[in-house]
């Protein structure tokens, strides 16, 4: 064990870490609330919904919790491309994070959407709201309450290990960028120790800003660690 | 012309038919309770009223008009006219007090808010609350909680108020201050039709009992009658066992 640690190499390429994390930010930032939106329209419909309904929400969260997020973009990049639909990298690992994400949040609201207690929506009922409006003003702040830990805890699984996925097709958010550099010098090691380091700063941050709407908004007192 | 008239009405929970022909009438200003066994369908009454539980024969006017419970619209017309109160869990969790009150009457109905607002302080006052408006349901008590409810029933300016066992949750000692708005609302002359087992309570504010039992109605008239006088055996049975058991 005498390897010579250089980190020189690793902070003039620094900026280029930076943009890497922020692009991962961005992402994981865009997929989670495109899949809050898919997963809460699912988990309504699998609640509220006719049968064939209930049933194809059902083979979409079934379909995509058996697969790996991988091959999920691997197909839309790879394979859709065969079918004349060609999408930018960037694009296909957005679409695939949100579908992604959106089979597990519906899952975790649904839970939710369950919990509901059926004197309250009653209640709602009889005072002459729609179910939207049900949905919308009883059962979404239950579900912020009473998930929200589940639903922060979701968030950093898409901004850590979802958003990485994308360095596989080229995109250049946080590992990617690691990888690319890397391979320039060949400083592996350290590159990849930074590069842990800033996800651990990235989830800190997001964590922390995660407790803080909780509090402020839906009187959630979330741990951060 | 009755206020409210149930003529043979019939209810089914899937294929349990649980209200075999009920018929009864509360006029305006009255107070109307309704009393029987555990399981005889008192509360499914006032759910069938509200179109929470459908009604599968006979026909329900108010003012001398059949609401048809098969058409939605229709439903929500008659919510207008008719708030429900149920025994627990009203109000809505994550929302204050005065939000509860004021939800309804600004999101659904499109009041002002400045307007709905100072109604809705008011309401609080009438049921004893109005320095509780900013608190959260899990901050109140059982009693302050059904208050509450009561405030939002009101606020929509029902002509009916419907009140299924406001009290039956609640600690003896929290009892007297439901009780007690429920009597000022009988004394502002506010149309109620109540299901209680309080009965020294029924028979001080009552108008009119109904005795049920079985889903059907068995007997009915003023308290006093009902009370000490009852003609029918279930009934001078149930009391028997209620008023000196
Ligand atoms: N949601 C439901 N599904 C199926 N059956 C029900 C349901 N609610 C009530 N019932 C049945 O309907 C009948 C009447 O019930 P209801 O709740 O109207 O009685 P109640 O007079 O209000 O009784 P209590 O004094 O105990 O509240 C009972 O036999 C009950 O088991
Ligand atoms: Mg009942």
């Amino acid at each position: 064990m005498n390897y010579n640690f250089q980190f020189n190499v690793v902070w003039r390429n620094f900026d280029a870490l930076l943009e890497g994390a922020w692009l991962t930010f961005q992402l994981g930032v865009f997929a989670f609330t495109a899949g809050l939106f898919v997963g809460l329209i699912c988990a309504a419909l699998k609640t509220y919904g006719p049968w064939p309904v209930r049933l194809l929400v059902n083979v979409y969260v079934v379909f995509i919790t058996n697969t790996p997020a991988l091959i999920q973009i691997y197909f839309l990049y790879f394979g859709l491309p065969d079918l004349g639909i060609r999408w930018s990298n960037e694009a296909c690992v957005l679409i695939g994070l949100t579908l992604n994400a959106g089979a597990y949040l519906t899952m975790i609201l649904r839970a939710g959407f369950l919990s509901v207690r059926t004197a309250e929506m009653e209640a709602g009922e009889t005072l002459g709201m729609s179910l939207i409006q049900r949905i919308r003003y009883i059962v979404v702040p239950h579900i912020a309450k009473s998930i929200y830990p589940a639903l922060a805890n979701f968030f950093i699984v898409i901004l850590v290990m979802g958003t990485s996925v994308g360095a596989l097709i080229g995109v250049d958010e946080l590992t990617g960028q690691a990888i690319n550099l890397s391979s320039v010098n060949y400083r592996w090691l350290e590159y990849f120790t930074v590069t842990a380091g800033l996800y651990v700063v990235l989830t800190f941050v997001a964590s922390l800003g995660l407790a803080l709407v909780g509090r402020w908004a839906f009187r959630v007192r979330a741990r951060i660690f | 012309m009755p206020h409210l008239a149930v003529s043979d009405v019939f209810a089914k929970y899937g294929k349990l038919e649980v209200l075999h022909g009920i018929s009864f009438d509360v006029e305006r200003g009255e107070v109307v309770s309704l009393v029987g066994p555990s399981g005889s369908g008192k509360s499914t009454v006032l759910r069938t009223l509200v179109g929470l539980t459908p009604v599968t024969g006979g026909h329900v006017d108010v003012d001398g008009t059949s609401i048809d419970y098969h058409s939605a619209r229709a439903i929500k017309a008659a919510r207008d006219r008719m708030a429900i109160v149920f025994q627990q869990f009203n109000l809505f969790q994550n929302m204050t007090v005065l939000r509860n009150v004021t939800l309804a009457p600004t999101k659904i109905k499109g009041r002002p808010k400045a307007e709905v607002e100072a109604e809705a302080i008011e309401l609080l006052s009438l049921v004893g609350l109005a320095d509780k408006r900013d608190a959260y349901p899990d901050e109140l008590s059982g009693g302050q909680q059904q208050r509450v409810a009561i405030a939002r029933a009101l606020a929509l300016k029902p002509e009916i108020l419907l009140l299924d066992e406001v009290t039956s949750a609640l600690d003896p000692e929290l009892v007297n201050e439901v009780l007690d708005t429920v009597r000022r609302l009988a004394g502002e002359g506010m149309t109620m039709l109540l299901v209680s087992h309080e009965m020294s309570f029924v028979r001080e504010v009552s108008n009119k009992v109904i005795f049920m039992d079985k889903g059907r109605v068995v007997e009915s008239g003023p308290p006093g009658q009902i009370f000490d006088a009852p003609t029918s055996d279930r009934a001078r049975d149930f009391f028997g066992k209620i008023l000196r058991g």
